[in-house]
């Protein structure tokens, strides 16, 4: 009973390990699921949502807020799947969107970038420079993501459970240790555990409902007791606090709904 | 006309250096008076006597007198009991509610200090505002209005007037009588309400109000915030097993419910618990919060919730303590600072539930919450504890505390010493402060108040503000300088009609008053317009009797205290201040002038 993200660059053979560990745990395996999920909850083309959270950010801004806009879409139906547990994801940024839920076990797959190119050639059907240029460029552009966003470099390790070099290490062995780990008790879901999670939910759930009216809010939740905080002032407040009206009577689960000025606490969605 | 001399000199840069520090706000307006009060003497500009003269002035024990006297009728409760049937006379109209309620502000401001009237009222209007569903944006102005107004009725009323017979003194002018401001003070008010009630829908701002979705439900709920109700819960001897400890935070994060008493083993009774406290096994606490959360933390966490108080039954009783709502005044050292950093919890034992702002109830995560001036503090705490609080005087308290030392059983005792202390200034011309001083003596005499009680009620920072400013008024007058400055501004302005000179001065106290302290305003002026209206042959008492009234036309700047306490509550900003204040300055300036040429003739 657990969560699994598992994070990878392109031609790293992690989708072969994800379904591999899904299959053998009879695990929900996710990962374009939850963006055409968040397509057809907010309408938003799934092109759009797919640039937003693998590009790197451009310089123009205002691509740079539809970002914001479309991570909190993401976001929101990640967390919203992933709260009926027995999952692997292996999306984009998993190990992030989840963050702070304590029994999400957040795998990294790695692979030799000689290993990748042949991949891709045989795939592709190009050059081996184009194709090494092609992974490079992926792998700069995801870094520049997650920096951007939040500041940190995917290749950090610190950021997983477990790195996995698929090199003599094959797939197999792969699944062999994620499927060990995650029979640990550090990754059972517990009351509290499940209540973070949940509670992460509802605070993505809402900030997707309000991200359209002031991007800069955040959200936190604990135990269905949420509050908004934005930067923008006793105008904003007002407006978010009229939405916030409507919202907790839409959203199911909410205890207590408040909006207050003021810089959104670390932690906060 | 006198040459300037090296005093006069120094007297108008003491005076710059004074207005400058009003308006700069470095150090508070009181600590700027004692400032003036050491170094008048040290520039040799006043002797040390009249440096300290204020101290002993009418004007200094008149105020105290008024406060211990105020402190007296509030202990009785007198004023409390008046709010809930001014209140059922407002009705429901509108209207009406601005017309009752803007009186009894204004007649209970006209003996006591505008800022208790008005918070005393605050929380009764936002309920009606809630009920009624008329915006507290269209009642707050016209009833802070209406309490600045009233101080205009008295010469009691406001510090200004209290001042007034004390700047009147060295010049041998004839003192003005208790009452004689009261035609002029009642105008006044009369036109300030007909003002909101004709062109209320022009100059108030509309105001969003409360929503009007939201409100179904709780808007007959009183008090205010009063959200709840007290539980009592027993944990089972097996609470603590397998789990990570539950504090009394935990349980304020998770369900919104707040601890106010627990039982440690062996058997202590614990109120107001600090966050920290762990909840043992097999212990009895008490909780304030919805019944749906308090029932939803007795499944979650496994906790017994019980039919009624049983154990601490007599602890939580409303003859121990109870749940009140206090207001953060203005300059109160609240100001700017969360609940968590002024931590109630562990220097009062008082446990905050709930800030109420704006028409929005906050609830969760209100200790990181920083506070400004006009947020109302929902509190429970003993009432000895409360008392304690209420004597910080951070907190405005809106409903009277402790009832284990109200004395409603005093009030026909504090009403005959107020009746007789005002007897003895009409009918019998005793001094003012003398018959004040006689009957805050009696309050205490007859134990309406102790003698400590009435020490603490005395507001030190206005007493200053008034003993400092005194000698800086005595230093214009004592050097030319006061008497320098008429005749130069006379000369410019040429010769003028009585009435202009008059108005003139009206405009320039309102100015005045704006920018410094209404106190300093009428210290700095009196000298300077007495001078101007014997130089121009108007009456001297007049154009001092302007400056004392319109120093309390303070309305286009949120500046006068009763204005700060409402802005926030209001939601107002300063725009909408300059809006209805601008129409109300004219029509002061417009009305007292007419009373005063009516009444006097000049």
């Amino acid at each position: 009973m657990a969560i699994i993200t598992i994070s990878r660059g392109s031609y790293s053979r992690g989708k072969e390990v994800a379904e591999a560990v899904a299959e053998r745990l009879g695990y929900e395996c996710i990962s374009r699921d939850v963006l055409l999920e968040a397509s057809k909850r907010f309408n938003i083309p799934e092109v759009k949502l797919i640039h937003a959270i693998h590009d790197a950010p451009t310089l123009l801004r205002r691509m740079g807020r539809d970002r914001r806009r479309y991570i909190a879409y993401i976001r929101s139906a990640l967390t919203a799947r992933v709260r009926r547990d027995n999952v692997v994801y292996h999306g984009l940024a998993g190990h992030i969107l989840l963050e702070g839920v304590s029994h999400v076990l957040k795998v990294r797959i790695i692979a030799d970038i000689e290993d990748r190119v042949t991949a891709e050639v045989d795939r592709e059907g190009i050059s081996r420079e184009k194709a090494r240029a092609l992974l490079l460029k992926d792998d700069e552009e995801r870094r520049k993501w997650t920096q951007s966003l939040y500041g940190k470099d995917p290749w950090d390790c610190h950021l997983y459970d477990l790195v996995i070099h698929v090199q003599k290490l094959t797939v197999e062995d792969a699944v062999d240790f994620i499927c060990q780990a995650a029979a640990k008790p550090q990754f059972q879901a517990t009351k509290a555990s499940q209540q973070k999670l949940d509670d992460l939910a509802l605070a993505c759930q809402v900030k997707a409902a309000i991200v359209d009216i002031d991007r800069d809010a955040g959200v936190t939740c604990e135990y269905g007791n949420l509050l908004i905080y934005t930067p923008a002032g006793e105008r904003m407040v007002r407006r978010l606090q009229k939405r916030a009206a409507q919202l907790q009577r839409e959203i199911e689960g909410i205890n207590n709904l408040e909006v207050r000025a003021g810089k959104p606490p670390e932690g906060a969605v | 006309m006198q040459p300037l001399t090296t005093e006069m000199i120094l007297v108008m840069v003491m005076i710059g250096v004074a207005v400058f520090l009003f308006i700069v706000e470095w150090v508070r307006v009181d600590v700027v008076a004692i400032l003036m009060m050491v170094a008048l003497p040290l520039l040799h500009l006043v002797t040390p006597k009249e440096a300290f003269v204020g101290l002993s002035s009418n004007a200094v024990v008149s105020i105290i007198a008024v406060i211990i006297i105020g402190a007296g009728l509030d202990k009785t409760g007198v004023i409390n009991r008046m709010v809930a049937p001014i209140i059922r006379l407002a009705g429901n109209s509108a209207s009406r509610v601005v017309i009752f309620i803007s009186l009894a502000v204004a007649g209970i401001s006209s003996f006591m200090q505008n800022i208790g009237a008005a918070a005393l009222f605050l929380p009764a209007i936002q309920r009606i505002s809630k009920r009624l569903k008329i915006p507290l944006s269209r009642l707050l102005m016209p009833i802070g209005f209406s309490a600045i107004l009233g101080g205009t009725i008295t010469l009691v009323g406001c510090s200004p007037l209290i001042l007034l017979n004390d700047l009147l003194a060295p010049f041998n002018l004839k003192p003005f009588g208790l009452f004689d401001v009261t035609p002029i003070g009642l105008t006044l008010v009369a036109s300030g309400i007909a003002c909101f009630i004709f062109l209320g829908r022009f100059i108030l701002p509309s105001g969003a109000g409360p929503d009007k979705e939201s409100d179904t439900a709780e808007a007959e709920v009183e008090p205010l915030m009063a959200f709840g109700e007290m539980y009592e819960l027993h944990t089972p001897p097996d609470f603590t097993h397998y789990r990570d400890p539950v504090l009394v935070e935990d349980l304020r994060r998770r369900y919104l419910v707040h601890t106010l008493a627990i039982t440690e083993p062996p058997d202590f009774k614990v109120i107001s618990p600090p966050p920290d406290t762990e909840i043992r096994s097999d212990i009895d606490l008490v909780v304030y919060g919805r019944l749906e959360d308090v029932q939803r933390m007795a499944e979650n966490e496994g906790m017994e919730l019980k039919d009624s108080l049983q154990i601490f039954q007599s602890d939580v009783s409303e003859e121990r303590g109870g749940i009140v709502e206090a207001v953060v005044a203005p300059r109160s050292s609240l100001e700017g600072k969360t609940l968590k950093e002024v931590n109630l919890q562990d220097r009062f034992r008082v446990t905050p539930l709930a800030v109420y702002r704006k028409g929005q109830t906050y609830r969760a995560e209100i200790d990181d919450l920083p506070l400004s001036v006009g947020d109302a503090v929902l509190l429970y705490g003993s009432w000895s504890r409360l008392s304690l609080l209420q004597a910080e005087k951070s907190f405005l308290f809106t409903t009277p505390i402790d009832t284990e030392q109200m004395r409603p059983e005093k009030a026909a005792f504090a009403a005959f010493w107020l009746v007789l202390a005002l007897t003895m200034v009409m009918g019998f011309h005793i001094q003012l402060s003398v018959s004040l001083m006689t009957g805050a003596l009696g309050m205490i005499i007859t134990r309406v108040l102790s003698i400590d009680e009435a020490y603490q009620s005395v507001d030190w920072r206005t007493i200053f503000l008034l003993a400092g400013l005194i000698p800086l008024g005595i230093a214009t007058e004592k050097t030319g300088a006061a008497a320098w400055i008429a005749h130069a501004v006379l000369q410019t302005i040429g010769t003028v009609q009585p009435i202009v000179l008059l108005t003139v001065i009206g405009i320039l106290s309102t100015i005045f008053t704006l920018v410094i302290s209404n106190v300093g305003a009428t210290v700095l002026l009196v000298p300077l317009v007495v001078n101007m209206a014997m130089a121009a042959h108007t009456d001297p008492r007049m154009a001092a009797l302007v400056v004392g009234l319109a120093t309390s036309n303070s309305f286009i700047l949120p500046t006068h205290q009763v204005n700060a306490l409402y802005m926030g509550p209001g939601g107002y900003r300063s725009v909408d201040f300059m809006k209805a204040g601008l129409v109300m300055t004219v029509v002061f300036i417009v009305v007292m002038i007419g009373m005063i040429y009516l009444i006097y003739g000049v």
